[in-house]
């Protein structure tokens, strides 16, 4: 890369796709038949080089590489793939990941046809004037229904046939092909090298040794190693410390031009300082205007995570701050509990990112967590008139002192065989959503018992998805259904906290924020569980849910009578000393809620309860 | 040198029963006569002049041994130790396993309390715990006893059967009354793990023990045995007055004795030890003319000796004294246990002596751990 290339050899792409159609594999082979690595050092699924991601066979993080290829013409071309998360709760990451890209890849699985994603996908990519090339992949695979996919992009997406391209990612068969239509459909880059920086950071990590390195596409301009730089909206100025791009791995050069993608390092210490949707631009002789940049991620699923060992406080909060360096999405605030001690009352994108953040918290840290029931961020206004965002539900106020809330909702989208329709009403009803549309898809790629492919739109309240919503989707539907959920903004919520209390004290981690029509039931299985997995005291034990002063469900754990040792055989006083040992060892692993001692898993049964 | 109990362990069954988890054999009845010759040349071995309180023999089934061969031990003894003339010594019976002229056998060497493994009186119950006897052959057992001249008879039972209600127990227990013992041990059923009785009740063939149920029974007892002029002396003991068993009585205050045979247990000058529990080891230990190996050997702590004249002592229904405490001042040591138990009504207090209350009775292990001191290393 010694001579820049003529920017018209230059194309920026993605992947996009739904969760497991093959995207991963696909860039492998790209990344294979350009040369970037020999077939050898491929280990599967080279962008994803995280050892979560391999393993969930997800994207979590967007990543970029070059490709060198050489056109059908004898030209040099230069391909740079950028990978997007495929999950929706990331979709905020794929949507500043296509800013940076001029073309999309669509890939569609022959054997499932259009789901849930792809179309949140096509959406995107289509808002930011992306030129989209739709393929169909898997179809070496026996179940494939090519025909019946192809019906459906003509009749959903609407696409001419003649411009799917048809392929299959794992044997690279149309893969060649799929290269010389990047180079002839997806435009150039525009821009202009002459004119002052402007850069558009999509991406950013921290290096322990360069700092924070961003990952950026640059529109106008040049960036040459050591320049002062500026980000626009942060008013941070800044080094370029070293300049490059990835092949995967990072790879220094002297300059980067308009139309390029590649990194610089900043050496800034924190990722927030480096907001992804910036524009970087000279120091002097900047730019005059920003690009047009995203929105940040807001935080819209909060829990409160904690160490299951006090002691290990500390080392959990080292572990957050680092997360946090690469993850600005991720945000934190300490808080304590009476029962679970202190931790963190943490908010995420969305499940998966809270399940992502807490396994890699006990893989990578080694540390052992205890993660309350994941709730939203309601905006109360007390009869006061005071304005509250709550995300703790110890903190929700008593009933008399809420004049108003109002809760997140989302839109949600589910494409499944029709034959379904009637069940995925009921558990809509059921999660408090309602109904606003249908949309026939073509026919069923599964056979015709299953009936018509259909997308349903509904909206619902976010807090409602969160608890068994998704598990009963895939349940009641057999596995069929795919969903895409986006979020459409607050509304007017009636809604209670209810409270658990244990031997009359009210446990917080327990406390639930609820429609007041629920908390009977709610209540009801808190109670039971509650009753189950406690063991018995001394004394008898109260379990009671209630909302306000108003009891809802009640249990009582009759006191324990007999905890006796029988027969002393011949003198062996040892065996029985050994059995109170294990006794004695064995309340101190309990926790205390008051006077009432409750073994920790039996705790983290109830918590789990949906 | 202090007086000592002695303990004879005879680990031979003709059938283990469903729910024992003892060292006890079943089948290797042709080792007995290497086992009595074994045990004798260790009985040899370990005396020392030591004066003898009292005698037990424990099984397994003692009582599978001839007269013949229990006169033989006994001759060891008092050959090998002074034995006290007053001397309680005891043997467990199965009832299954005696007839007159063994029974007066055993009365005329001296053997001068009968301990009979009743454990119900009703044959259903019986049968489910694989005893070899019905309850007529335990009713006949007592009368043959009376006859060969034993005035100090114990029975031992066995409550908290699965699906036993409270009525049957109160029926075994009415009937064990009528049969006009001196002693009574009643036992809940204990399901130690990988008994077959364990396993039943795991695989669900049998209803799970209800505790409430055994509590419930167990206080049943104690209102029947009281008004029957028992006198509950320990927690799972009973007497006439003046019957109580002298030589279990030393186990819960804390005075030595020595056992010996396989697994036995002995408690000599603060060290806790016991022997092999394999009869095989135990044999070849005697024929290679050395001593059988010791399965645990623990020298008993100040801290520790202390923790476990609480807990044994407290098992005593006329608890312990608070000045008995050797070199510490256990009221000001134990304060927040006393009161914390106090409060929760399962220690009382009076008289100089702490004890355990009726319901105390039924819990006592959540009063004795809370008396273990730490863990060596931990504060």
């Amino acid at each position: 890369m010694d001579r820049p290339l003529d920017r018209k050899n230059i194309r920026n792409f993605c992947i996009i796709a739904h969760i497991d159609h093959g995207k991963s594999t696909l860039a492998d082979r790209l990344i294979e038949l350009t040369g970037a690595m020999r077939s050898g050092d491929i280990c599967n699924q080279v962008l994803d080089s995280m050892e979560l991601e391999r393993e969930r066979g997800i994207t979590i993080k967007a990543k970029a590489i070059r490709l060198d290829y050489r056109g059908a013409d004898g030209g040099a071309y230069q391909l740079n793939l950028i990978d997007t998360p495929g999950h929706v709760d990331f979709s905020y990451e794929v949507s500043r990941t296509l800013a940076a890209c001029d073309g999309a890849v669509l890939v569609i699985d022959a054997t499932q046809g259009i789901q849930a994603q792809t179309l949140a996908n096509v959406y995107f990519a289509m808002e930011h004037n992306l030129e989209i090339i739709p393929v169909i992949n898997k179809i070496d695979l026996p179940s494939s229904e090519t025909g019946q996919v192809l019906d459906e992009i003509e009749n959903v997406l609407g696409y001419d046939r003649e411009d799917v391209l048809l392929l299959s990612a794992k044997t690279g068969q149309g893969v060649p092909d799929l290269l010389k239509e990047i180079v002839r459909r997806i435009p150039p880059p525009a821009g202009d090298p002459g004119r002052p920086l402007r850069a558009l950071i999509f991406d950013s990590h921290y290096d322990s040794y360069k700092g924070v390195v961003a990952y950026l596409r640059l529109i106008d301009g040049h960036i040459v190693r050591g320049d002062r730089l500026r980000l626009m909206r942060q008013e941070i100025e800044m080094e370029a410390l070293e300049v490059g791009y990835f092949a995967p791995d990072q790879c220094p050069v002297a300059e980067l031009i308009a139309g390029d993608v590649g990194y610089i390092a900043t050496g800034l210490k924190n990722v927030r300082e480096c907001r992804v949707g910036d524009t970087v631009t000279w120091a002097h002789k900047g730019a005059g205007e920003p690009l047009a940049g995203y929105q940040p991620a807001k935080p819209m699923v909060f829990a409160g995570i904690y160490p299951t060992q006090a002691d290990d406080y500390h080392q959990l909060r080292e572990a957050i701050d680092k997360l946090s360096l690469n993850d600005a999405s991720l945000s934190s605030e300490p808080e304590s509990s009476p029962i679970l001690g202190h931790g963190f009352r943490c908010g995420f994108l969305g499940l998966l990112h809270l399940d992502i953040v807490c396994e890699r918290l006990e893989r990578e840290f080694g540390l052992s967590l205890v993660v309350t029931v994941p709730g939203v961020s309601f905006a109360i206004t007390t009869t006061g008139g005071e304005q509250k965002t709550i995300v703790n539900p110890s903190e929700f106020p008593a009933p008399g002192e809420i004049a108003s809330i109002e809760e997140p909702w989302v839109k949600i989208s589910v494409i499944t065989p029709s034959k379904f329709i009637g069940p995925l009403m009921e558990l809509v009803k059921e999660y408090e959503g309602s109904y606003r549309h249908t949309e026939y898809l073509g026919q069923s790629t599964t056979g015709g018992e299953m009936g018509q492919r259909v997308r349903l739109e509904y909206e619902m309240p976010l807090r409602s998805m969160l608890t068994t919503f998704y598990d009963q989707l895939k349940s009641r539907s057999r596995g069929y259904a795919s969903l895409d959920h986006e979020f459409t903004g607050y509304r007017e919520a009636r809604l209670v906290k209810l409270d658990v209390l244990v031997n009359d004290v009210v446990v917080d981690a327990f406390s639930r924020i609820i429609p007041p029509e629920k908390a009977h039931e709610v209540g009801r299985a808190m109670v039971d569980k509650l009753k189950e997995v406690i063991p018995r005291q001394l004394f008898k034990v109260p379990i009671q849910a209630a909302v306000g002063s108003r009891v809802v469900a009640r249990a009582d754990i009759a006191a324990k009578r007999k905890d006796v040792l029988a027969k002393c055989y011949g003198g062996d006083i040892t065996r029985k000393r050994k059995l109170l040992e294990k006794q004695k060892e064995g309340k101190k692993k309990m926790k205390s809620i008051g006077r009432v001692e409750v073994p920790k898993e039996a705790f983290m049964d109830v918590l789990k309860l949906g | 040198m202090h007086d000592i109990a002695l303990y004879l362990h005879i680990p031979f069954c003709r059938r283990r029963c469903q729910y024992c988890s003892f060292v006890s054999f079943q089948g290797r009845e042709t080792d007995v006569p290497a086992y009595v010759a074994a045990l004798e040349e260790e009985l040899r071995r370990r005396a020392g002049g030591q004066r003898v309180s009292s005698i037990y023999f424990g099984g397994g089934t003692p009582s599978l041994l001839s007269a013949g061969q229990i006169a033989g031990i006994l001759t060891t003894v008092r050959t090998a130790f002074a034995v006290a003339g007053e001397a309680e010594i005891t043997i467990e019976a199965n009832p299954g396993t005696v007839d007159r002229a063994y029974l007066s056998a055993l009365r005329a060497m001296g053997i001068n309390r009968l301990s009979l493994g009743v454990q119900s009186l009703d044959d259903h119950e019986l049968a489910l715990l694989g005893r070899i006897h019905t309850a007529t052959g335990a009713r006949e057992a007592v009368r043959l006893a009376r006859d060969a001249g034993f005035d100090n008879i114990n029975l031992d039972l066995i409550y908290g059967l699965p699906g036993q209600t409270l009525s049957a127990w109160r029926n075994t227990l009415r009937r064990a009354i009528e049969m006009g013992p001196e002693h009574l041990s009643l036992y809940a059923l204990t399901l130690e793990e990988d008994t077959p009785m364990w396993r039943t009740v795991r695989e669900q063939q049998l209803p799970a023990v209800d505790p409430d149920r055994s509590a419930d029974q167990y206080q049943a007892a104690e209102d029947m045995l009281a008004e029957q002029g028992y006198r509950h002396y320990e927690i799972s003991n009973w007497a006439r007055p003046g019957r109580e068993c002298r030589h279990n009585l030393g186990y819960w205050l804390c005075r030595p004795y020595l056992g010996v045979g396989v697994a036995a247990h002995s408690f000599l000058d603060g060290r806790r030890l016991a022997n092999t529990g394999s009869l095989d080891a135990y044999l070849a230990a005697y024929s290679g003319g050395h001593e059988p190996a010791l399965e645990m050997d623990e020298h008993i702590g100040p801290d520790l000796e202390i923790a476990e004249r609480i807990i044994l002592g407290l098992r005593l229904c006329e608890g312990i004294s608070l000045e008995d405490m050797p070199g510490i001042d256990f009221g000001q040591r134990y304060r927040r246990q006393i009161a914390e138990m106090e409060g929760a009504g399962l220690l009382e207090y009076g008289d100089g002596r702490i004890r355990l209350t009726r319901r105390g009775r039924l819990l006592s292990n959540e009063v004795f751990w809370r008396f273990l001191p730490e863990p060596a290393g931990a504060h």
